[in-house]
């Protein structure tokens, strides 16, 4: 290429840029104006800001929350166990509810592909789209109140996200040793025993405990609608408008969530 | 019993051989947990009160008893225009929450992220705990504590849905930051660029596809916690599920359901649809 070539192409390269890095400015400054107009819709325009006061009174009632009332601690020990039992067997129903809803919703191994994937799919995504405050109070109406009820809510709301990535793991598996074990001459429940299930075992159980993490986080709030554990003592610590109280319940929640993280996370790299 | 070995008689073993796919110690850990775990759902079945005998029989009415409270829904409730106010205010806390929360979430992750952060001694570790503190307080009770500074309204809904996107986002992107390839970074880092310099043109040019459709993901999330939010004053459409639940109304409550589920569903297939336009997992 000749020397004024060079040239024009590098003036348009040049002008390229120009233009590109003009379109990513006006994008940013688009992206600002929706910001503060969305900010003013929802903010500021529907805020009672007559009851909310000054900055001195929003610090003021950040201040009702301290110092964290230490005279509930002893209540907590009970509900945060039951808490904890909540996620847990919480935990262990969607694990064995999944089970049917993936063997549905997996499409190299449901049983007949038109009617069964999308009843798989649509338990799936029915689980996961109701939210577990709308499934406690679904189960608190209909088993009443206490622990069982929330361990049918986390139940009930884990199985979809269980269900779905196990689903696509096992759409995803390898299928040399399917095809060996349909070679030697196994039925469809021994291809899935000794083909499919070893290759996901790791991710299922991986997937178990992760959700077990999440639960553990879910289980807290459950007892503000009447399904047992520390979310009981909160509703009733404000019951009481003790503020402080309400602190030493959050901190204890925080506490139990960071356990069951700190555990999941060493558990699930052990196990994968 | 005598067996034979390359011509000669040799005496083997009484008891024949068994395979058995875990030998000790493996087999002693697995059977003690599954033995704890036993042991963990019978003492929990104890300390709960919960009389297993009592419910089982409950099974076969619980469906009967749904049905006959729950069913036919007050459809003509749930698209009153009251309440579809209410559902538009949702989709607005949600979209303010996700995009305030994604915008912090951005300059929080990349400190929090160990390999390109800036300050490693003191920018790190409290990056990281405000990730963490924001995604172990669940969103209602940011909810909770927000309308009880704040008073109702939608200020206090969006605020809880910041914190939970920061949550959670501010951890995918950090997981996204530090799979990044370090070729790029130190490429640019070697040509003298300042900490941000580095940010913006080695590792957003790889996160970039990933962000965005964690970003929708994010979204998602904070619409389903959106909706139930109003439960607790937040704003919302969970303010007239807690007014159809606390009087009973049961037909409207299954209608408020319905068009949650509805919603939900509506927004994840777009959710999906868009991340996969975008070419993101």
């Amino acid at each position: 290429m000749n020397q004024s070539g060079i040239e024009s192409k590098l003036e348009r390269v040049i002008a390229q840029r120009k233009r590109s890095k003009t379109i990513r400015y006006a994008f940013y400054i688009i992206l600002l104006i929706l910001v503060l107009y969305s900010i003013r819709i929802t903010v500021i325009e529907d805020t009672d800001w007559a009851r909310i006061g000054g900055v001195g009174t929003v610090a003021r009632a950040l201040g009702r929350f301290l110092p964290p009332d230490l005279s509930v601690v002893k209540y907590l020990w009970g509900p945060t166990v039951e808490t904890f039992m909540i996620a847990s067997l919480g935990t262990m129903i969607a694990i064995i509810l999944s089970l049917p809803v993936i063997w549905l919703g997996a499409h190299n191994i449901t049983p007949f592909f038109p009617v069964t994937y999308p009843i798989g799919r649509a338990l799936m995504t029915l689980s996961r789209s109701v939210n577990e405050i709308v499934w406690a109070l679904i189960f608190v109406a209909v088993v009443g109140l206490g622990a069982f009820p929330g361990i049918l809510a986390i139940g009930m709301r884990s199985v979809g996200f269980v269900a779905k990535t196990t689903a696509e793991a096992i759409e995803d598996v390898s299928t040399r040793p399917i095809e060996a074990i349909k070679a030697v001459g196994g039925n469809r429940l021994q291809v899935i025993r000794y083909a499919i299930i070893p290759q996901i075992l790791p991710i299922f159980i991986s997937i178990a405990i992760f959700q077990w993490d999440i639960n553990i986080r879910r289980a807290t709030i459950l007892g503000l609608v009447g399904a047992g554990g520390l979310g009981l003592t909160m509703a009733r610590q404000m019951l009481m408008y003790n503020y402080e109280g309400v602190t030493t319940v959050i901190l204890t929640m925080l506490v139990l969530v960071g356990i069951g993280e700190v555990v999941s996370y060493y558990v699930r790299r052990a196990v994968i | 019993m005598n067996g034979h070995l390359g011509g000669e008689v040799v005496p083997m073993a009484n008891k024949p051989v068994t395979w058995s796919r875990f030998r000790y110690p493996q087999s002693l850990i697995r059977f003690g947990i599954y033995l704890g775990i036993l042991l963990f759902v019978s003492y929990s079945l104890d300390y709960l009160n919960i009389p297993l005998e009592r419910f089982f029989p409950m099974f076969g009415r619980l469906w009967s008893s749904i049905f006959s409270r729950y069913y036919p829904p007050d459809i003509a409730y749930a698209l009153d225009k009251a309440y579809l106010a209410y559902v538009f205010e949702t989709i607005q806390m949600a979209y303010v929450g996700t995009l305030v929360g994604v915008l912090v979430s951005i300059p929080l992750a990349w400190c929090a992220s160990y390999n390109v952060t800036p300050n490693r001694r003191i920018g790190y570790p409290i990056a990281r705990f405000i990730i963490m503190a924001s995604r172990s307080v669940h969103e209602m009770i940011w909810g909770i504590l927000f309308v009880i500074i704040l008073g109702y309204g939608m200020f206090p809904g969006v605020l809880a849905l910041t914190l939970f996107t920061i949550g959670f986002a501010g951890k995918l992107f950090s997981e996204q930051v530090e799979a990044i390839n370090i070729g790029p970074v130190e490429a640019i880092r070697s040509t003298g660029a300042t900490p941000i310099q580095v940010m913006v043109y080695a590792v957003l040019p790889q996160v970039k596809v990933a962000w965005t459709g964690i970003s929708i993901y994010a979204w998602d999330s904070a619409f389903r916690a959106a909706t139930v939010l109003g439960y607790f004053g937040a704003g919302g459409m969970g303010w007239y599920l807690k007014l159809t639940v606390e009087t009973l109304d049961n037909l409207r409550v299954s209608a408020i359901v319905l068009s949650i589920i509805t919603l939900v569903i509506v927004s994840e297939v777009l959710s999906a649809w868009a991340r996969k336009k975008i070419g993101a997992k």
